[in-house]
């Protein structure tokens, strides 16, 4: 009979749970902008990224996460006065993320589309991004107009993979879409006659295993790499943007540019 | 050519020690936490299925229904993203994959609690009632011991397919040692780190099948 | 003085009436065996009064204590206490024995009194081995039910039933699961018991051994009681359906 009451109780309290569930709404969110004095409260940003994206953010060996973006952040948040933290997320879910405020921001190598910008608070580019083609060293395809019926491998869901979409001398190829671009670079030469993705990251992987691949000169499309926020965050964006501008100004950036690109890459005026 | 799979064998113990210590602590903690509430919940879920009373029966079965029916990876959104922007309720990301694996796993412990319960004659039950136990007594004296022999084979089964469900935490930013192989893996370009994440569960699982295999013996004193 | 009677007890499973209208007393120290042919109601009858079927209708009441009366039209069963203390008064023995198999032959016997009567473990190891040993299972305390043999199987069953010092106790074709020449060793045990002047009622097809032990016969047909008499009485009988159910046995002169 205990047994009979104590799920009874159980049951009840799983019914109570789920139909407070399904009547609650979403809570309205105070209209005034407190998003830098809220990160200033924590004393500290949350930067959300999947860490697997280098130069700009990943994974090094004594698993620490570093990147061109990190050390932008990092300089960032000093001057801020506040502490960065690094959230490693799950790619796919970032838009999840930021509105359950448990990142601030996306700071990862993210791409400005105006899709995201529909999702997200996205900041002024702080630098170009060029969806380039990656080709095996000996290969006889020398610019886009070559490719005909070859395999072009794209990461699902990039940028790069809309850049494909839109190139006219790609539409007789076949798109092979990956999960990531480490699979891309090894089916390359293999299944993939050739691959597309962020020349950052294209660059990355040339240098790493010199002699494999080679960049052809001609770019896809440019596009811009943007910090996104949360919609409505528009002073917390404001205040990084400006960090950036003075940063721009007195040279930290660039120093930060040449220690991974070996110049100084960054658009910030 | 045999210097090269020399060097990249050396590089494994390094890699191996790496996720020791990065990632492998995630993984266990949702593994054995998961086992501890779903199988204390899956009893609990059983006798509510078994139940004569249809209203919790009903709704038990709704709920089998639908944690048995939906991706595990799903219920993972749900329980940590669906919570935070619906009821604004934040739980830290290890916790969450804790709580939607144990409410998924108590759904599968449940229905092999109950094919084993099923599978205990009538004639032990009676023979309970007419010494005089109670309910109670019978369940966990005199049945519950006797399922345990029974569901050891497919509960072993179940433990093994958790030890490798617990790589779906990455997708709520738990960094358990299928995403730090695979972080590493976008740096280095090397498949080595999810070779060595391959190792891992197959040794956990070959400790999962050992640690059954012992539980089997013990129970076999009887037929 | 009556330990057992039963008055005016029904039985349907849906519509079928598989004990019409029964009615019988038992007095301290007899032992009455009820005979019949398959589906004739016997161990139904049995199951009733051990509570493990709920009558349809009628009063059962069981050392002094009321298991189940007429309220108007409806039965009303006695309080979970007296329930639980008539079982424990009444011992019951099951054609297939229905041992625990995760207990060894000792626990067995003992885990009634320690879980339900709330004796302290030693002394109800000491009884339980008192038990086995006059029931000449002495080495067998230890193993597990399923290294006995049937008939070992049902002494154990026997001295399971016994641990609890019950006033009565019913057996329910305890050796019709046994091969035949295993049935002798439990025979003898319940008539051992016999010399100890327990009440027993015993639902069997062992047509001799009835006539032997039995103070009184039972004969069960279609759901009512046919005869109930002396052994000699029944078997003996110029009832029709009575001659013609004995008949059927060849065991009896």
């Amino acid at each position: 009979m205990r047994v009979k009451k104590l799920l009874v109780l159980c049951v009840s309290a799983v019914l109570a749970g789920s139909m407070l569930l399904a009547g609650c709404s979403k809570k309205e969110e105070s209209k005034t902008d407190e998003s830098l004095q809220y990160v200033k409260d924590n004393k500290e940003l949350i930067l959300g990224l999947d860490a697997s994206f280098p130069p700009m953010g990943f994974t090094d060996k004594d698993q620490k996460i570093v990147g061109f973006d990190i050390d932008m952040a990092k300089e960032v948040t000093k001057r801020m006065g506040i502490k960065l933290k690094l959230q490693p997320i799950n790619w796919d879910s970032k838009d999840q993320e930021l509105q359950g405020k448990t990142i601030d921001c996306i700071w990862n190598g993210l791409t400005y589309s105006e899709d995201r910008a529909k999702e997200m608070l996205c900041s002024e580019s702080y630098m170009d991004n060029h969806q380039v083609m990656l080709v095996p060293e000996k290969s006889k395809i020398k610019s886009l107009k070559d490719i005909k019926k070859q395999q072009v491998g794209v990461q699902k869901g990039s940028t790069a993979a809309d850049a494909v979409d839109k190139t006219e001398e790609l539409k007789n190829a076949k798109i092979v879409y990956f999960g990531n671009n480490v699979e891309i670079l090894n089916d390359l030469g293999n299944g993939c006659d050739a691959a597309v993705m962020d020349e950052v990251v294209a660059k990355y992987y040339a240098k790493k295993d010199p002699g494999k691949f080679k960049i052809l000169n001609d770019n896809l499309s440019t596009e811009k790499y943007v910090i996104g926020f949360r919609t409505g965050d528009e002073k917390l964006k404001t205040e990084v943007e400006n960090q950036l501008k003075d940063m721009k100004k007195d040279g930290t950036l660039a120093k930060i540019s040449k220690k991974w690109f070996g110049e100084d890459l960054t658009t910030i005026k | 050519m045999i210097d090269s799979i020399i060097q990249w064998f050396e590089k494994l113990p390094g890699i191996a020690d790496m996720l020791l210590h990065n990632g492998l602590d995630q993984t266990l903690i949702i593994f054995f936490l998961t086992l501890v509430f779903g199988l204390t919940l899956g009893l609990v879920l059983a006798l509510g299925r078994m139940t004569r009373f249809k209203i919790i029966q009903l709704p038990v079965r709704f709920y089998l229904l639908i944690m048995r029916g939906t991706p595990l990876i799903l219920q993972l959104y749900g329980f940590y993203f669906g919570l935070n922007l619906l009821l604004g309720i934040r739980i830290e990301r290890t916790m969450a994959a804790v709580v939607a694996f144990s409410l998924n796993y108590a759904a599968y412990f449940a229905e092999i609690y109950r094919s084993g319960i099923q599978a205990i004659p009538n004639g032990q039950y009676e023979a309970a009632k007419v010494l005089g136990f109670s309910k109670a007594q019978t369940f966990f004296k005199i049945i519950l011991p006797q399922v345990v022999k029974i569901i050891l084979p497919p509960m072993g089964s179940e433990c093994m397919t958790l030890v490798k469900d617990t790589s779906l935490a990455h997708v709520i930013g738990v960094m358990e040692i299928y995403v730090v192989a695979a972080n590493n893996m976008s740096r280095s370009r090397g498949m080595e780190y999810l070779i060595v994440a391959g190792i891992f569960y197959l040794i956990m699982n070959m400790i999962v099948s050992k640690v059954f295999g012992i539980l089997e013996k013990r129970m076999s004193y009887y037929r | 003085m009556s330990v057992l009677s039963v008055t005016n007890l029904q039985k349907n499973f849906g519509k079928l009436k598989v004990l019409k209208d029964i009615s019988f007393q038992i007095n301290d120290g007899e032992i009455v065996t009820i005979i019949g042919s398959s589906g004739s109601g016997k161990s139904t009858l049995l199951r009733c009064m051990n509570q493990l079927e709920k009558v349809t209708k009628g009063t059962i009441e069981i050392n002094g204590h009321t298991l189940v009366s007429m309220n108007g039209d409806t039965p009303e069963y006695a309080s979970k206490e007296v329930q639980k203390k008539i079982l424990m008064e009444t011992g019951f023995v099951f054609q297939n024995f229905n041992l625990f198999p995760h207990y060894s032959v000792l626990r067995n016997v003992m885990e009634a009194p320690v879980q339900v009567a709330g004796i302290p473990k030693e002394e109800a190891r000491e009884k339980a081995f008192g038990l086995l040993r006059k029931l000449g299972l002495e080495e067998k305390a230890d193993a597990y039910p399923c290294e006995l043999s049937g008939g070992q199987s049902q002494r154990v069953s026997i001295a399971r039933a016994l641990a609890l010092e019950p006033k009565i106790l019913f057996f329910d074709e305890p050796t019709s699961a046994l091969d035949p020449e295993l049935t002798g060793e439990v025979l003898k045990v319940i008539k051992s018991l016999a010399d100890l002047n327990m009440t027993m009622v015993i639902v069997t097809h062992e047509m001799a051994f009835a006539k032997e032990i039995s103070d009184r016969v039972i004969f069960m047909d279609q759901g009512v009681i046919v005869e109930d008499a002396a052994p000699e009485d029944v078997f003996n009988s110029a009832n029709e359906r009575t001659r013609e159910f004995l008949g059927k046995y060849h065991d009896i002169a």
